[in-house]
This record gives structure tokens, sequence and C-alpha cells, in this order.
């Protein structure tokens, strides 16, 4: 239990893991991400990568939903320019760049065209507010996809047909199994969630908070509205677009269809259910939300052996479950999971002298 | 020349039903302040009450069979000696599908307004004096709900759905050029306009309708003059699902039933947008300026470059005009 | 070091400001007074950048600010506080005051993701300077972890002016700095205005109604009614002004 403010210098008041529960939680998730690489088995491999990409893109969309106030329903673009830029630089400089190095060059570069693309479709957050934006952004996804699938788009990236991905090199390491490719996940994963971490704590992550809260207020401040929130799209697309990025290596192909509105309401949903504006939401929504419908997989192969009829019903309630989720928590838990795990983690501080 | 005048009118065809979904988001928002996002997803279950109703229901075994394909007597003489495709005969047949039409229409009515209800009830009501952008988040997991529900309960193809009118061919020439259209669409035409009409001239001059506007106004102000809020906030949940069941019915017949009949609430959603939201007039040009550009941009490009006409125009005009080509600008007070 | 000439500013057919010209004198105190919707709020809105008058110029410090955006405002040395307090709700005391030093800091995004390094150094710079120059001197180093939210009004108030400070402003304007407190949270606000005048030697603007604080501490007093000055000098002489008079008392008074 704390028993008082017992920090000596600002920069001990300015930490982050400012009590052991925090610190405790940390070194056990990192034990545990080694010991998912280490002893998981295939499934729990497969599921442990597609969080870890999960967790990447909902940080994005955290951080201009979250942090910033402003409405996306549009962040499933971003992955796909994130994985579309990966394959078509792969394809392009293939034979210029060696091998090993070409991972290393072709991560940044799709991150960086992600970004670019989050500016021009940040660009009517300037003129309006939420729902325009809201909007906009949607319309965003849509015409991104359309450009991926038209025809005078094929021969790079497919069309409707797809494009078969790479395998990631760094420096030599052929990352051809899926174990290997969970290290380079989980190890971007956790940078990604300490990067947003350390811009909330800087002026840059305080203005877009400044930006959600009141905006005129921040204006008052010297925050230039526009300068913020296009940098906040920035942001947030450059992490979709390294969660794209990754999703193309650790998938054989990609199709367009993967990153329909499905997608983003998806991503929306995560941050709902994990907690917006919270540094763990994203983990905590992703964890919900991929094992939902894995348990609606599990219980329905349980029951039935997989038959053909009930494949058909699983898709839909899988559908189901996400609306559910995202209405559920609105309705009950508007704070999202990181809010129950605030109230866990003040009762245990003050455990055994108080509960709640 | 010929043909631009045929896609031209196609296009308000095809904007009058892009009016029709619109008249419902509007409304809402109006009422509400929330902008529906999954409104085409209660379009969707109005096309498919309508299927239902007009189509599973009349082929039931226990159904009349006047219900599934009415012929009485005199009609059975007219249709004596008639050629294949003669405009009679399409009359003929539209009549006798009349029965089960006017049940289809009068189940999606029914349903749809019920779902609206429990919508409004149930999700909406409980977050009422909230953010709006968790009501708006909402109607988002809504449209989960919705398209997952329609793909369980509807697990049958869809099949051939009866046209609201007789689907005759009409020819007629306009400044000289032969024009070709179909009764239905033209017809169908006619049903959405008169909504729209009926709807603005009801929120314009009836008292359910200033209590809307009041509301739109403000909502305390209204709620403490005795207009009671919540009943406002089901009414315009109930229009926005009966207009929507109308408009449902004609997609169905015009594009068949699917579950990407949803998708059509996100252009319309742009084209709202595009007017600018609470304006029933900018909304309406916007429909049919989005309408006619579709189709020519079907005529010119394919039929998938008509699909993201919307999406484009919405961004061109916000970045233009940030609250839509007739939206009111919300003076900040601060 | 900030003057208004001939502001007009309308909306629709409601004219909100006609013709004020007046100057704050440097590290004076100025009080703008007047009835209920003379247009104090708008003035102020004005010379913050948030309406764009139809037509006359503010100019702060020789330079026409006329047309720059609130946020280049802001960075010329022009801090405010709203009449609603107009904090971030969802924050804490801390990070509130700590944003109004965004402009004199510096750290890019890549410094930002990264923190160890540049930004955080500054960071810890930005914190000792805060905890002294604002948090010591109004007072609220018990409240500085606490979320806004949570304060009462006079704290909340205090706590929008120790943000403008963190700005280190060369024109701080106050939109009623006192409004809806008691007579103690009143003078200790007064208290708090002074100190900032003599301490740092900002020049002050202020809109109020409470006559006592403006008679007390202001040497410059503007007098507004209907959008339209009225009076401007002195304290002492403005309260003898027969516009001035009949402007709050009515005709027959």
């Amino acid at each position: 239990m704390i028993t008082g403010n017992l920090k000596t210098s600002y920069g001990a008041d300015e930490q982050v893991l400012d009590n052991r529960w925090k610190r405790l939680f940390l070194f056990s998730a990192v034990l545990g991400l080694g010991g998912i690489a280490g002893f998981g088995n295939d499934y729990i491999i497969l599921i442990a990568c597609q969080m870890g990409i999960m967790v990447i893109a909902v940080t994005g969309v955290n951080v201009v939903i979250g942090y910033t106030g402003l409405m996306s329903l549009g962040h499933a673009g971003f992955v796909a320019i994130g994985a579309y830029a990966t394959v078509i630089f792969h394809n392009a400089a293939g034979g210029i760049i060696p091998d090993g190095v070409l991972t290393l060059v072709a991560i940044p570069f799709a991150v960086a065209v992600a970004a670019l693309a989050g500016i021009v479709v940040g660009l009517p957050s300037l003129r309006v507010k939420g729902l325009y934006l809201a909007v906009a952004t949607l319309s965003a996804n849509f015409i991104i996809l359309f450009l991926i699938e038209e025809s005078f788009s094929a021969p790079w990236t497919g069309g409707m047909n797809g494009i078969n991905t790479p395998t990631p090199n760094l420096l030599g390491w052929a990352l051809d199994t899926r174990r290997e490719q969970f290290i380079l996940i989980a190890a971007l994963a956790v940078l990604a969630l300490l990067g947003a971490q350390n811009l909330f704590r800087t002026r840059v992550g305080r203005a877009f908070i400044a930006i959600r809260d009141r905006d005129y207020s921040a204006e008052i401040l010297g925050i230039s509205l526009y300068r913020t929130k296009l940098t906040s799209f920035a942001i947030s697309a450059a992490y979709c677009g390294l969660a794209g990025a990754l999703f193309a290596y650790f998938y054989a192909r990609i199709l367009p269809e993967q990153f329909e509105l499905q997608l983003s309401l998806m991503l929306v949903a995560a941050i709902i259910v994990g907690g917006m504006g919270r540094m763990m939401g994203p983990v905590f929504g992703v964890i919900i939300i991929v094992m939902v419908p894995e348990a609606i997989k599990v219980s329905f192969g349980a029951l039935a052996g997989g038959g053909a009829e009930l494949a058909m019903i699983r898709a839909p309630l899988q559908e189901i479950a996400f609306g559910a989720l995202i209405v559920g928590f609105l309705l009950f838990e508007p704070f999202g999971i990181t809010q129950i795990m605030d109230r866990a983690l003040r009762a245990l501080n003050r455990w055994p002298f108080a509960r709640g | 020349m010929g043909q631009l005048l045929q896609f031209t009118i196609n296009g308000l065809m095809a904007g009058a039903i892009y009016a029709l979904i619109a008249v419902g988001i509007v409304s809402v928002f109006k009422a509400t302040r929330v902008v529906n996002f999954a409104h085409g997803y209660l379009i969707m279950f109005g096309a498919y009450f309508y299927f239902t109703f007009a189509v599973l229901v009349p082929q039931a075994a226990w159904a009349p069979d006047w219900l599934a394909s009415w012929q009485p007597g005199w009609m059975m003489d007219m249709r004596e000696g008639l050629p294949m495709f003669s405009p009679l005969a399409a009359v003929l047949d539209w009549l006798a599908n009349v029965p089960r039409i006017l049940l289809g229409l009068a189940g999606a009515l029914l349903c749809n307004a019920a779902l609206g209800l429990v919508i409004e009830r149930t999700l909406m009501r409980p977050l009422m004096g909230q953010s709006v952008f968790a009501m708006i988040m909402l109607t988002v997991g809504l449209i989960s709900i919705l398209s997952g529900s329609a793909q369980l309960i509807w697990t049958s193809d869809a099949e051939f759905v009866p046209s609201l009118a007789p689907n005759t061919p009409i020819r007629f020439a306009l400044f000289g050029q032969t024009i070709f259209l179909f009764g239905a669409d033209l017809a169908n035409m006619v049903i959405a306009l008169l909504i729209f009409a009926g709807i603005v001239l009801m929120v314009r001059y009836t008292k359910s309708g200033i209590a809307i506007r009041a509301t739109a106004e403000d909502q305390s102000t209204a709620y403490s003059m005795g207009i009671s809020v919540p009943k406002v906030f089901s009414r315009a949940w109930v229009l926005a699902s009966t207009t929507g069941a109308v408009a449902g019915a004609i997609l169905a017949t015009r594009n068949g039933i699917s579950p990407a009949l949803g998708l059509f609430g996100f252009s319309v959603l742009a084209i709202v947008l595009m007017g600018g939201l609470d304006s029933y007039l900018g909304v309406f040009l916007a429909a049919m300026i989005v309408g006619v550009l579709e189709a020519l941009t079907q005529w010119q490009l394919g039929g998938e470059w008509a699909g993201i006409v919307p999406y484009v125009a919405v961004l061109v005009v916000i970045l233009i005009r940030p609250h839509g080509l007739f939206g009111a600008k919300e003076i900040e007070r601060i | 070091m900030l003057a208004v000439q001939d502001l007009y500013l309308s909306f629709g057919g409601i004219k909100a400001l006609q013709g004020v010209s007046f100057a704050a004198q440097p590290g004076q105190i100025t009080a703008i007074i007047g009835p209920n919707g003379a247009g104090k709020t708008s003035l102020f809105n004005a010379i913050s950048g948030f309406y764009r008058p139809d037509n006359g110029k503010v100019i702060f410090d020789g330079q026409d600010i006329t047309a720059l955006r609130p946020d280049k405002r802001a960075e010329l040395g022009i801090a405010r506080t709203f009449q609603n307090i107009a904090l971030f709700r969802g924050m804490s005391v801390l990070d509130n005051i700590k944003l109004g030093a965004h402009t004199r800091l510096k750290a890019g995004v890549f410094d930002a993701l990264r923190y160890f390094g540049r930004a955080q150094a500054e960071e810890l710079e930005l914190r000792a300077d805060i905890e002294q120059r604002v948090i010591e001197f109004l007072e609220i180093d018990h409240i500085r972890k606490a979320p806004v939210s949570a304060l009462p009004y006079g704290l909340q108030k205090r706590v929008e002016l120790g943000r403008a400070l963190a700005m280190r402003p060369r024109l701080l304007m106050l939109d009623e700095p006192v409004a809806g407190m008691n007579r103690e949270e009143t003078e200790d606000m007064a208290r708090f205005i002074l100190d900032v005048q003599e301490e740092f030697g900002t020049t002050i603007l202020l809109v109020e109604h409470d006559m006592h604080l403006v008679m007390d501490i202001c040497t410059h007093v503007v007098v507004l009614n209907f959008g339209a000055q009225i009076a401007s000098g002195p304290p002492e002489t403005v309260r003898m002004d027969a516009a001035v008079i009949e402007a709050y008392l009515g005709a027959a008074a």
C-alpha cells in the first residue's frame, strides 16, 4: 500500500511506472512475450502475432480518436497503404537493394507513405470537426481501396486478386517461420507502445489532448490547430502503416477485401473496449477483440466439429459480437477495460485497509 | 447528346432514391444531433422485411393463393389474346402482384418502425444527455450488429422481389432524342419525391414537426417548454426507419437484396454531409447532383468508378465549403 | 503595448462593437467594464483572434495583428483566461499548466517518441520552472496532481491564471477573474493579479463586474455600453462620468 509521496526529485515524480504494481505488470508482460516466443505452440503464436499487429494499428487509432478527439472510420485504409507499400517496395527495389537490407528500408518506407496519406486524409480536419471528419475518413477508406483494386494499379497491387508477399529478412536473418516473425512483431509492438507513451509525456502529445478537451483554449495557448491535427493524423497513420507492413510480411498474400470498412470498425471497437485515450487501452481492447471471435470459433468447433452450416453462422455471429462489444461498453463502461483495471489497481494499493 | 440526356435522367431517378434515404439521416440528426452511421443497415432490414412479406410469406403453405398471385376472372379474360410484351400485360402482371406488394410494404413499414423504436429505446435513450460522440459510436457498433443479424436471419438466397409499379418500358422523345425508361423506375422516383416532400412539409408545418425543429435548436429549452424530447427522439427514429423501409423496398427491386445494401448508407451519408446535414434543400440538391454525376461517370468510365463518386464529391465539397452546400455554420460562443 | 483602433464587429444584425479604441499601457492594469451585453467579451475575442473585426485594427507592440490566428497571437505573448473557465478537464493541474508553456518548448515528434534525451531534459527543466514560477507563486502545490474537474470553482480560476502565467505573457487578459467568488476568494485573486503585475511587470487587461476590484487595482478604465465606448480614463474620473452613471443606473438616476 502507498503510505505517502516519498519522491525526492521532479524526475522521479515524472516517471510513468510510479508504483510497483505497474512495474511488476511490465516485467511480467515482457516475460510473457518471451515465453510465447520460446514455448508457445503454433496456434498461440498465430493469435499472438495477430494481436501484436492489431495493437500497433489500434495504438495509432487511439492517437487520433482517443487523444486528439478526432473521429476516424478510415484507418483500415492506412493499414492497406502500409501493406501494399511494403510489397510494392520489395518488388520494385528487389534487385537493387540487397535482401538483408531491403526489409529495413521497406518498413520505414511503408510508414512514411502511410504518414503522408494520413496528412492528406487529415486535411478535412482543418475545416471540420468530429462527424464530418468521420465521413471524410470513411470516404478516404473507400477511395484508397478503389485505387488499389482498379485496373490501372493492378500491375503493382494485383488488383482484386491480391498479391503475394515477400519474406522479411533482417541483415541475412530470414524470418520464414511465424515464430521468428513473432519476435519482430512483439518487439515493434512494445516499441510502438513505448513511443506512444512517451509522446504524451511531452508537448507534442499534450497538445493533442488539449485539442480534444477544448480546442479554442488550446489555440489561446499558441497551439496551432492545423499543424497539431495534421501531426496527429500523420502519427496515427504511420502506426497503421507499420501494422500494415507487418501484416504484409505475416500473411502469404494480401487482398483488398482484408482492409475494408470491417477492419476500420474493428480498430474502433478495440479502442472503445480497451479504453479511449489510455495507453494500455489498445492492448486490452485487442485482446478482447481477437479473443471473442476465437472463443466463438472454438466453442463452435467443440459443438459440432465444424460443419459447413455452422461455419455459415459463425461469421455473422462474430460480426454481431464486435457490435455488441462496442455497444455494451459504451452503455456500461464507456472508459473501457482500462477503467476496470484502474479500479482493481487502486483496490490493490489500498489493500487490506480499504476496497474499491 | 441523346446519351447524355438519357444518363442524366437515369441519374435523377437514382438521386431521388438517395434523397429518400437521406431524409432519414437528416431527420434523426435534426432531432437528436446524432448522425446515424447505421442508417444503411436499417434500409437493408427494410429490404429484407419487404422480401419476407412480399415473397416468403405468400409462398408459405398456409398463405392463400390469391396472396401469391391474384387472378380474378376479369383479369384472366383481359389476358386472353394479349401479345407477350405488351404494356397491358405488364400492368396485369403487376396487378396480380398487388396484394403481396401491399403486404410487403405494410410488413416492412411496421417491422422497421418497430426496429427503429427498439434501437432508440434500448440503445440511444440510455445515452441521452451524454456526449454525442458516444451516441454516434453506438450507431457504429450497430452496423456490425445489424449486418450480422441480417445474415443470421435471412440465410436463404434472395429471390426476385415484385417491383412497386408496373415495369413497362416507356419510350418517348425529348428535345428530339428518344429516351427509354422503365415504368417502375419512374414510379419509384415519384414515390421517393412525394415522401421527401411530405416529410419536409410535415417538419415545417405540423405540431410534431415543430417539436422536432425546436428540439434541434435547443434540447433543454425545448424540454422546458413542455416538448417531450424523448418522444421527439422516438418519432425521429420511427420516421427514419419507415422511410428507410420504403427505400429498402425500392432498392430491393432495383438492385436485388444482399448485405451489401447497407453500404448504400455510407454513400448517402456522404451526400448528406455534402448537402449540409440539417438542410433538406441542400441534401436534396446534393442527392440529385450525386445521382447525375454517378450516372455520367458510369457512362464514361464504367461502373466501378461510379461507386466512389459520392466519396470524392463529399471530400471536394467539405474542403471548399466545410458545412456543406447549404449547411448552417455554427457560431461558437466562447 | 496593446492598442485597439476603431474596432467594429457585428453578427448579422447585432452590432457587438461600434468603434472601440483604447490603449493598454505597459505594466499597468487596464479594466474594461460595462453592463451585461455591452460587448466586453466580444472585444476580448477580437483581441485574442477568435472574431475577425469588420473594421478597425488591433495593434500589439507596434505590430498590426488584426489578421493573425489566435495561436500566432499567443506566440507573440498574449495570454488570456475565460469567463467560463476553459481548462482541459481531462488533465491534471500540472498538465494544464505545462500546456501554457507549449510555445516555448522545442521537442519535435521524433524527440517525443524517444523521450529520453532532449525531450526529457526539456520536460524536467519545465517542471522546475513551473513549480517555482507558477505553482508556488499561486499557492496551488497541494493540488498539482489533482484532475481539474475535481477542483472547486475558485481553485479552477486560479489554475487557469496559472496556465496563462506559464506562457510568460507580456499581455495578460483576464475575463471576469473574480466572477462568482466570495469576498475572501476575490481578495486572494486581487492579490495574485497585483503580484503578477509587480513581480513580472506584465501588462494586464481585465473585464470585471466587481467595481470594488476595478476601482482598487486598475489604473485605467474603459467603459462600454451596447458596443460603443462611452468613457475612458482613470477610475476616479470614470466613476463620476455622467454617461457611465446613466448606463449603469438608467437615465432617471
